[in-house]
């Protein structure tokens, strides 16, 4: 075991952990932040994704141990985010979601798209979308409301 | 229309848990003490086990089928005649039949711990020559799945049409041979499962992830000796199904085994390889079929032989059988033809078992058809799309029974190909068709239709011999003591919507807020019972069955409406979640505050069952709904890597009455999406030795947002006569051309090279295989 | 699909990373990013006794520019080269690569040298740095050295380090500026691992061109005569391409023999297109 502090949704988390302890098993069961879904668990399906330091990462291939002060957030983190409420309203919308297994991972990607590319067309949201598969909606609604966000925060 | 009714596009009310990350999957619920398992699966597709070693020290924590005390082995049964069942073990007894079965089980702290016991069992196997190509395990001789059948045929059925008079008179007879591969159905949740032995209930309370609770209840029962009384099934949100969350699975026996047996939860949640490889697969078909067709491309006849691969077991309850049953009834597709015969056989071979996925054997059998047709186009020198209009139904001889002995209820399926030509803009992919891309690449046009059955009724599942006959569908609707509403469905709702479309059907009939009615289902111990949700056929059942309760509920707030607003109850009316009477009316309040809180106040003609009712509810006649469509694309194929790209994709729908017309649309656009993956993408291959060769995402590949078009959509609307509020059923049906849809481009494309494209997926390898055989050929 | 059980220790530095990985006799491996090695261990396709973190390393994730060529510490992440935070010494060519590989939340985290380490055929930066004419840096228990990627990439997955070694570095050489590139991968998907991949970088004011293959079943491949082709300002077909490799004798099945010479045709006219 290995201890670890990290802070997680802004909160500051110290625990003892196996190092084959994936991130994402550790927010869910030890956390019970079940938000954050596994897939795949081989890095393809994107559901895991969640933000370390910021940036958009896989959880289910990434070890806790290597997340020792990093900062984590998950889906249940973005509550105050204007962004992700943005993306949620427009998900809702656009009928973006169905099963809604894959949503919080893509959620997350849609975010780090929103804001690291402004100027997105349809065509580069959907290949930004490669790594989160969905599928129920064909991607239709999804496509649709990341658009509607980069819309609306253009102006 | 109401904005809360039928046929408003309400938001989802299930969105808001999902989107905050506060949905409750399977995996989500932890039970104090569980343990998780593991399994030790077979590494060869064929063999004896000689010998099970179990870690030493681990004895109670490894489990082989001797150990499962209690536990029968899954037996589907069909009454079809000659039908042979294959019995589906918890754990391998004696012989393993595919590569993934389940031989060991190994309960530990952790999914971890539990794979490492599974790591340390020795397993040791006299490998059998195994039978892997369903054409090859067809003939005498082959290796047999089954020792005591003495072939691996599970059924073979035969329907003779008068076939000899149309081949006299076919100015053409055109025969191809089409190949549906198999593959996964990959919902982006696996299946999941938690049970644990409730002692004060006497139950087993099993959290599953599946579309049909009250069918798994049946099921563990029967093979867990255990009366139904004593299995609660309790489906919580289920990360998509489509089809592989309907049968028992061997996992959730051996779990269940265990809780009852050790007294403590047991969890097995499946992970992405144990899916690929180990999962019941889906689709494996064969065709060989032939039109015969006059000078103009009208088809006078059709003969087809129908293979299914079924893989080694049947599955509960739906047997492996279902498929080829399906594939023989459906091939006629949408067309009006005089002679049809057709044979089909039900394979066995060492693959994991077959269960119905979205489109149930229509996406193979259209795209069977589908191609046919426009091989019937390319003989005769006509555009497709008029061939199909030629050969539909038309509008005008609805009702119509086809030569399959199916009653399409209603629709105007030429005029939904009239439609698809026109968005497609025919003319202009002709003429850019005929221009050349400056890329080189080839541009194709193509086609598909079909009707599909759905919601079928009692008659239907009963000619199929399955056990699990739909009858009446019960929905429980329940005023509250605050004037909310609480509807019961045993169906399940997994991304379809139905928290949201059952609870506008009540406020179609209530004018209730369906933010003030709550949609109970998926847990047997809460809800009447239910098949389930598959066949399409939740909207239309449950969702009729809603309606009907809802309308004794709205007799029962009459009568004590008219008590309360002292006038006759025939002058009462209940709308807009309201008891109005000509001088004034009531909230669904004041009638739940009466019945409740103040019954005092009831009157003397009261209905003594209360603002609560379980209505049945059946279609009649109940030989099921027909939605139809016709669906066109346009492809660029790269030559020089055998690429095709989705250009554009129209689709043109009839489902009758939409309920929701946004999750109608979700629901084609899913659909279509997963059939470009069955299209283009998606494959289970097996070498010769029975190996999977798909068993991660980097060789099983999903479509993504990058590979799936913006779809194109149009809705047409003609209400089944014969079902409440003319709702059909159309979960499925996207699934079913997509595939015919995209190769009937592709072989448009590839026209110049006389080159056809006959097997799915569409691979960048098989389309440069076939331009190289045409090229081979024309040399 | 989780992984076996394996002993865990970060190091400090470098030289401890290296001590850590001598310190015993098992399979040990350096953790980077670990968005290669984590899935091969959560199927137990590897299923090392000691992994030693590297990541966050400073020494790693230095750039540092030296004369002819650019030295990029192997932590360094695919994203920060896409997004430019590494200075672009290779008119666009390294940027463009790093934004093809796998999914953005893959980039964020892997790194070009675990990448290179790990050396999977169908992966970019090994065909791609090979045709740059990269070299890696290497720190190990017998000391540090820099090795031309043609020494060092062996078979597929199999690369020349020893027990405890770590890779450090790549020392890409710069491209003059009017050096022309191209690269074309060929693939299912995007993000998916490669079914082809094809890379030129023409340099005749360094007096160099590479043509190299990648995503074949072994390592990276050198198509000299292809290379000559571009050096003789010759239109490269496929035809041409696939008589190239045939000439020395690296030949697939049929469908292997046509994309790879698509790939190869494609990344040179790419090259000189505009």
């Amino acid at each position: 075991m290995t201890e670890i502090s990290l802070t997680i949704n802004g909160a500051p988390v110290t625990a003892s952990v196996e190092p084959r302890t994936s991130l994402a098993d550790f927010v869910r069961d030890s956390q019970r932040l079940t938000g954050t879904h596994l897939g795949c668990e081989h890095g393809v399906c994107g559901a895991c994704t969640l933000e370390i330091d910021g940036e958009p990462m896989r959880s289910c291939i990434t070890y806790a141990v290597s997340c020792d002060g990093a900062s984590v957030t998950t889906i249940e983190g973005f509550d105050d985010d204007e962004v992700m409420e943005d993306l949620r309203q427009a998900f809702t919308e656009n009928h973006g979601l169905q099963c809604g297994y894959c949503t919080p991972g893509m959620l997350v990607t849609a975010r780090d798209i929103v804001r690291r590319l402004p100027e997105a067309d349809e065509k580069r949201v959907r290949l930004e979308l490669s790594g989160n598969l969905c599928r129920c909606t064909g991607y239709v609604g999804i496509v649709r409301a990341i658009l509607a966000v980069l819309e609306k925060r253009r102006g | 229309m109401s904005d809360t009714g039928i046929g408003a596009s309400v938001l989802r009310k299930e969105d808001r848990r999902f989107l905050a990350g506060r949905g409750n999957y399977v995996a989500d619920i932890a039970a104090a003490g569980e343990v998780a398992l593991a399994f030790v699966r077979s590494p060869v597709a064929h063999g004896r086990i000689r010998s099970i070693v179990k870690p030493e020290g681990a004895e109670n924590r490894v489990f082989t089928a001797d150990d499962l005390d209690g536990v029968e082995p899954m037996r589907a049964p069909s009454k079809l005649p000659g039908y042979k069942p294959a019995d589906f073990p918890a754990l391998a007894i004696d012989k393993v039949r595919f590569v993934g079965e389940t031989v060991v089980a190994c309960a530990g702290a952790t999914r971890a711990e539990a794979e490492d016991l599974a790591q340390a069992v020795e397993v040791d196997y006299e490998e059998l020559a195994p039978a892997v190509d369903m054409l090859e395990a067809r003939k005498p001789g082959a290796p047999l799945v089954h020792d005591a059948w003495g072939d691996n045929i599970a059924l073979a059925t035969r329907t003779d049409g008068d076939m000899d008079s149309v081949r006299a008179r076919a100015a053409h007879s055109v025969t191809r041979e089409f190949r549906m591969s198999r593959q996964a159905m990959v919902p982006m949740e696996g299946r999941a499962v938690l049970a644990e032995w409730n002692p004060r209930m006497d139950q087993l309370i099993v959290h599953t992830a599946t579309q049909v609770p009250h069918l798994i209840r049946a099921g563990l029962a029967t093979f867990l000796g255990l009366e139904q009384r004593q299995v609660r099934v309790i489906a919580p949100d289920v990360g998509g199904g489509f089809g592989l969350k309907t049968y028992v699975q061997p996992e959730e026996l051996v779990a269940c085994w265990y809780a009852m047996k050790f007294g403590r939860p047991a969890r097995w949640i499946s992970d992405r390889r144990e899916h690929l490889i180990a999962d019941a697969n889906c689709r494996e078909h064969h065709y060989i079929v032939t039109a015969h067709a006059d000078e103009e491309g009208k088809i006078l006849g059709l003969e087809g032989e129908v293979t299914v691969d079924a893989g080694a077991y049947s599955i509960y309850p739906f047997t492996n059988c279902l498929e080829a049953a399906m594939a023989g009834g459906n091939l006629p597709g949408p067309y009006a033809i005089e002679a049809y015969g057709v044979k089909t056989w039900t394979v066995v071979t060492n693959k994991p078992p077959l269960v119905p996925y979205r489109g149930v054997a229509r996406p193979g059998v259209a795209f069977a058809m589908e191609m046919l047709v426009d091989a019937v186009a390319r003989t005769v020198g006509r555009e497709p799309h008029e061939v199909r209009m030629i050969n539909m139904v038309p509008a005008s001889a609805m009702p119509y029974t086809n030569i399959a002995k199916k009653t399409f209820d209603s629709g105007d399926h030429a005029g939904a190909v009239a439609k698809a030509v026109q968005m497609i803009d025919i003319e202009a992919v002709r003429e850019r068709q005929a221009r050349g891309e400056p890329d080189g690449r080839l541009i194709g046009l193509g086609f598909g239709s079909y009707v599909e059955q759905a919601a079928h009724g009692t008659s239907v599942f009963a000619s199929w011999g399955v056990q699990m006959v739909p009858g009446y569908e019960q929905a429980g609707a329940k005023l509250t003591p605050d004037g909310g509403l609480e509807l019961r469905v045993g169906v399940q709702s997994h991304g379809q919507g139905m928290e949201t479309t059952l609870a506008q059907v009540a406020s179609e009939i209530l004018g209730i807020d369906p933010e003030n009615v709550s949609v109970i289902h998926g847990d047997t111990g809460l809800t009447p019972y239910s098949t389930g949700t598959y066949a399409s056929r939740s909207i239309v059942m449950a969702g009729g069955a809603v309606s009907r309760a809802c309308k004794v509920l709205v007799e029962r707030m009459q009568t004590i409406g008219a008590h309360l607003l002292q006038c006759e109850r025939d002058e009462v009316r209940v709308a807009d979640g309201r008891v109005m009477g000509p001088s004034g009316d009531l909230p669904f309040s004041e009638i739940g505050r009466v019945w409740y809180m103040n019954p005092e106040e009831l009157p003397a003609d009261v209905d003594t069952d209360g603002i609560e009712a379980v209505v049945g509810y059946r279609p009649e006649p109940d030989h099921g709904t027909f939605s139809y469509s016709t669906h066109a694309a346009v492809v660029a194929v790269d030559t020089d890597t055998g690429a095709v790209e989705v250009l554009d994709y129209v689709v043109v729908e009839d489902c009758g009455t939409m309920v929701n017309p946004m999750v109608v649309s979700g629901q084609v656009y899913g659909g279509a999406a997963q059939g470009i993956g069955t299209a283009l993408f998606e494959e289970s291959p097996f070498d010769e030795l029975g190996q999977p060769l798909a068993s991660t995402f980097a060789d099983y590949h999903l479509p993504g947002a990058a590979e799936v078009p913006a779809f194109r959509l149009a809705h047409m609307v003609t209400p089944s006569p014969h079902t409440e509020h003319g709702i059909k059923g159309m979960g499925e049906g996207s699934t079913i051309p997509t595939p015919a849809v995209i190769g009937n481009a592709v072989n448009d494309a590839l026209r110049r090279y006389g080159a056809e494209v006959n097997e799915t997926p569409i691979s960048p390898r098989r389309v440069l295989a076939a331009i190289s055989a045409a090229r081979g050929e024309a040399a | 699909m989780k992984p076996a059980r394996f002993d865990y220790a970060r190091a400090g530095d470098i030289a401890d990373a290296i001590r850590l990985l001598g310190s015993t006799d098992g399979f040990n491996k350096p953790l980077g990013g670990g968005m290669s090695l984590g899935p091969m261990m959560n199927l137990r396709l590897a299923q090392p006794d000691l992994v030693v973190e590297v990541r966050g390393l400073d020494a790693l994730k230095t750039v540092s520019d030296e004369g002819d060529r650019l030295v990029v510490g192997a932590g360094v992440t695919h994203a920060a080269i896409e997004d430019g935070k590494v200075p672009d010494t290779t008119n666009g060519m390294m940027r463009s690569v790093a934004g093809q590989i796998a999914y953005r939340a893959v980039r964020n985290r892997g790194t070009i040298g675990g990448s290179i380490a790990h050396a999977d055929p169908a992966a970019d930066w090994p065909t791609a740095l090979r045709a740059l004419g990269a070299e890696v840096a290497i720190d190990g228990p017998g000391g540090a050295r820099v090795v031309p990627l043609s020494e060092f990439q062996l078979a597929a997955f199999t690369v020349a380090l020893e027990p405890a070694d770590i890779v450090t570095a790549l020392h890409v050489p710069k491209l003059s500026p009017g050096a022309r590139w191209g690269y074309y991968k060929i693939c299912r998907k995007p993000g998916e691992f490669a079914d082809s991949i094809g890379t030129v970088v023409h340099d005749p004011d360094r007096g160099y061109t590479g043509v190299v293959l990648g995503a074949t079943d072994g390592a990276p491949l050198d198509v000299p005569a292809l290379a000559e082709a571009v050096r003789a300002g010759k239109d490269v077909e496929i035809d041409d391409a696939k008589a190239a490799l045939a000439a020395q004798g690296a030949t697939f099945d049929d469908y292997g023999n046509q994309i790879h010479a698509v790939a190869l045709s494609r990344a040179i006219k790419g090259a000189f297109a505009s």
